[in-house]
């Protein structure tokens, strides 16, 4: 055991843990040989609030803590968690862990120091101090708003959920880091009668802000949108069906690239050959004003992160630089079988799931056209502006996601309303058919969260308006 | 180990009570898995997971809410539901929030549901990776494959629940599943991907692992040379394996909570014909050796076999108690168990004879149905269909639809019920279907 200065870290207190205490478990998750090996202690608070027919009347509270203990041997993982965090139970975790590796040669612990991080999610006040009759309110407010702005609104529903995070890391390499992780969200769900007929849809606010951000101004856009984007739907036609030039609207179209691209780009899938990208690399796929970045840095985005689940720092990740492909996302494997340095985007679920390249914050800069220009250019074709949902399949490059409402757009104008219908595409072939993209680059707050081998973790995404010359739209024949 | 569980909800169960609770739930769960995956001549990762959480519903002057933690240790225990009883006092009234009703406990069916086979949850190691190495060589029994990726995972669960009101009760369970995954290579530069993974509660139900890796890679083979055909109104025939895609757009749409919440368009059609009389479809949570079956469900209400569509006329909906009470209606169950289906008579190669012409699918790719109105676009996988055969791959196309319309339009069913999922769902045949391609 090196004699290794006195860690201090009020989280080391909070789990009850130790220097002596990580080293001994590091010790038997290394016994069998093991390259590497990590602990990721988690801790989460989270509450939950919902409101249905003008009563908050349903609300949740809940408590996760455990540590995950990983051993690594090249790129083979053995991996066990332990919800009790006595000595002994995470040792029978390790020894779990531990037989991944075959051998005996146990290298032995690093010096464990800790690693200051950045803070990209700076919060005037925790989550833990904020009490349920500060919260209510809020909910309350909304649900006001919705029924003073717009009569035919039959049913509101507004979910809120806010959570407080602590994340500690310790590896086998002597590092040592905590970040503690913020994250607030508020749903507005609304349906509409009009001329007998109903339609439903909403509106989402997430990120990693304090509760002073949910503002009444905040409240009454976040209203407007759910409504706006309900009532829109009574008028709104189903467009033909088959190829035709699809228009993404700034923002939450970022879908598209999370889909199309982002997932491709996770090394784990390339490493293996799995995906379409594998050969593609500083290869030029797509127009010179296509910058595509995953970020993990942007303030208190929901994809932020300070320190990824592996304990490597986060940073702005280029994937495709003025059309060219550039780089993956690496978790430490990849990284250390394509000799790189990681990216930051190791990420998991909770302390019960193995951690993977994934995305944080995916968004393309702004380019140089004007959304007018963008319209004007098309003859036939549509608008998506909202989505619920995309997915992809990753060798083959075919990806999907689904439009809850748009546009029509004939001889360069937008004519009607459309939704409900999904759109198909080819990864590779879409952004060898982007043709314009809008000066008008956003990143949208919507609560987005991206699902990988049955993981679920918070991300952003965003976007100019581009224009792609042919896309699949589901719709119908004439 | 349920006994285990069961003594520790009453516990947390008087604690809820001694804090002031009126009326209280306590549930806790336990479990344990193994898995292991196999990649490319090696093994590639190794999981053990063990859990255990506990559940609190809690009633106090009229406000309700509901707690969860994974912190057992006595003192934090104690602690969270004393918080929890006390930040639910600062809830709104909400009147229709009452415990289950008593009388829905009784008559519980005396059945053995025979859900634990220890060959499953036990499974010795060494055998389980002399599978998985079978499984390996047979996925890469072909020169273009890149990578097949070989899984297994087996485990317990167990659990247990207690009311205030007298409901006690404990299930668990065994599982055990695996499958191969895996990718071709295609001229141009596309990597067809396609997999078959099976699980059941009892390991003699699943098929040997190495006819699992197999089929696998017979339906991996199966999408090369994928194309997108044009765009069509024409017949669907659905796979059982992907037929609970559509099937449980229509049983979403049966919840209690989605009509009182004016989400759903199956809202005021009790009674009526909503799909083709071809269509009877039952919930079914009393048949043995089935991962999703029950004696009773998540509020403890004693498990009953239900009609859902009889010929077409939908018969019941899924009610629980609080939606129950806001709409007036008796509660039947809050969720759904098994899904029987009325079946045909003849297997799918006939069925896609009789079609002649069409498409096939097998795997859906993203899409979403809105159950508000019931209309749908989905993106397929799958097949032409030809002469009454299937023939060469399609991909990249959607078919869009209301669901009411598509049930009206099932013009065939199959005699072949899909076995290792709780929809039983069998060869679906639909006519006039929108398709979308080139």
């Amino acid at each position: 055991m090196p004699s290794a200065p006195t860690l201090d870290h009020p989280f080391l207190q909070w789990f009850g843990i130790d220097e002596a205490i990580i080293h001994r478990v590091i010790a038997e998750a290394m016994s069998r040989g093991a390259d590497f090996s990590e602990l990721y202690f988690q801790h989460v608070r989270h509450n939950s609030l919902s409101m249905e027919d003008g009563i908050v009347s349903r609300a949740s509270t809940g408590v996760d803590q455990g540590v995950g203990v990983r051993a690594v041997m090249g790129d083979q993982v053995g991996y066990a968690y332990s919800e009790s965090l006595e000595l002994a139970s995470m040792l029978r975790a390790a020894t779990a862990a531990a037989t991944i590796a075959t051998g005996s040669n146990a290298l032995p612990p690093q010096a464990i120091s800790l690693r200051a991080t950045p803070n990209h999610y700076k919060l005037g006040r925790d989550w833990d101090s904020v009490s349920v009759t500060e919260r209510l309110p809020l909910l309350r407010k909304a649900e006001a708003m919705v029924r003073s702005m717009e009569p035919a609104i039959e049913k509101v529903s507004i979910g809120w959920g806010d959570s407080d995070e602590r994340v500690l890391v310790a590896t086998s390499d002597g590092t040592l880091c905590a970040d503690r992780r913020p994250m607030a969200r508020l749903n507005i769900s609304l349906t509409a009668l009009k001329d007998g007929k109903r339609q439903s849809q909403g509106s989402s606010l997430s990120r990693r802000i304090e509760i002073g951000a949910f503002s009444d101004e905040r409240l009454r856009e976040l209203c407007k949108e759910a409504i706006d984007r309900t009532m829109i739907l009574f008028d709104a036609i189903r467009p033909p069906a088959g190829e035709m030039s699809v228009v993404l609207a700034a923002g939450a179209s970022g879908i598209l690239l999370h889909e199309a691209i982002g997932h491709g780009l996770e090394a784990d899938f390339n490493r293996k050959g799995t995906s379409i990208y594998s050969k593609l690399l500083n290869e030029k796929v797509a127009p010179d004003f296509v910058t595509v970045v995953d970020d993990g840095t942007q303030e208190n985005d929901r994809g932020a992160l300070n320190v990824d689940d592996e304990g490597v720092a986060t940073e702005q990740t280029v994937l495709i630089d003025k059309g060219v492909l550039r780089g993956y996302l690496h978790d430490r494997i990849s990284a250390r079988h394509y000799g790189v340095k990681p990216t930051g985007s190791g990420r998991r679920e909770s302390f019960r799931h193995v951690p993977m390249p994934r995305m944080r914050s995916t968004y393309m800069l702004g380019g140089p056209h004007s959304y007018d220009e963008i319209i004007k250019s098309v003859d036939k074709g549509i608008v998506a502006e909202t989505f619920t949902n995309g997915q992809v399949q990753i060798g083959a490059g075919d990806y999907t996601f689904y439009v809850k409402s748009g546009w029509l757009i004939e001889g360069g104008k937008i004519t009607a309303p459309i939704r409900d219908v999904n759109i198909i595409g080819n990864g590779p072939e879409t952004l060898k058919n982007v043709v314009m993209a809008g000066n008008d680059a956003r990143i949208d707050y919507g609560q987005w969260t991206c699902g990988k081998n049955g993981q679920g973790v918070p991300v952003s995404t965003g976007m100019p308006s581009v224009l792609v010359k042919k896309l699949t739209v589901g719709g119908v024949n004439g | 180990m349920v006994d285990e569980l069961l003594k520790q909800a009453k516990l947390a169960l008087q604690l809820a009570l001694d804090a002031g609770a009126n009326d209280a739930v306590a549930g806790l769960s336990d479990g344990y898995s193994t898995s292991f995956t196999y990649r490319d001549g090696k093994l590639e990762e190794v999981k053990q997971s063990a859990s255990r959480s506990l559940g609190v519903s809690l009633y106090v002057d009229g406000r309700y809410s509901n707690h969860s933690t994974t912190d057992l240790r006595p003192a934090e225990l104690k602690r969270f539901i004393q918080d929890a009883v006390e930040l639910t006092k600062h809830l709104e009234r909400d009147p229709f929030r009452v415990i289950p009703d008593a009388k829905l406990f009784a008559n519980r069916a005396q059945l053995d549901l025979d859900q634990v086979d220890r060959k499953a949850s036990e499974l010795n190691r060494d055998r389980g990776l002399e599978w998985l190495r079978e499984m390996d060589a047979e996925a890469h029994a072909d020169t273009r494959v890149i990578s097949a990726s070989s899984h297994l995972g087996y485990g317990y669960t167990a659990s247990a629940r207690v009311t205030s009101n007298g409901f006690s009760g404990t299930r668990e369970s065994t599982g055990v599943g695996y499958g191969s995954s895996i990718t071709l290579d295609e001229p141009g530069g596309r990597r067809p991907e396609a997999g078959r993974h099976v699980g059941h509660c009892h390991r003699d139900a699943l098929p040997e692992p190495v006819t699992t890796a197999k089929e696998a890679l017979r339906r991996a083979v199966e999408r090369l040379g994928s194309t997108k055909a044009p765009s069509a109104k024409a017949i669907l025939v659905i796979d059982p394996e992907a037929g609970s895609n559509v099937v449980g757009r229509l049983i979403g749409a049966m919840s209690a909570g989605a009509i009182q919440q004016k989400r759903s368009f199956l809202a005021n059609k009790k009674g009526e014909r909503v799909a083709s009389e071809l269509l009877t479809l039952t919930d079914d949570p009393l048949i043995p050796a089935r991962q999703s079956s029950r004696l009773f469900d998540g509020e403890g209400i004693s498990a009953r076999v239900m009609p859902l569509v009889e010929n077409g006329v939908l018969r019941n909906y899924y009610i629980d108690t609080y939606y129950g009470k806001k709409l007036g209606w008796d509660p039947t169950t809050g969720g759904t168990s098994n899904i029987r289906f009325g079946l045909g008579t003849k297997n799918q190669e006939q069925l896609l004879a009789d079609a002649g012409s069409g498409f096939y699918v097998n795997s859906w790719l993203g899409g979403n149905c809105d159950g508000t109105t019931g209309d749908f676009s989905l993106g397929i996988r799958g097949h032409k269909i030809e002469n009454g055969k299937k023939t060469g791959a399609i991909g990249e196309m959607n078919i869009t639809g209301n669901v009411l319309e598509l049930f009206s339009n099932l013009i065939a069913i199959g005699n072949d019920p899909y076995e290792y999922s709780s929809y039983g769902t069998p060869t679906l045949v639909f006519k006039d279907v929108q398709f979308s391609g080139q």
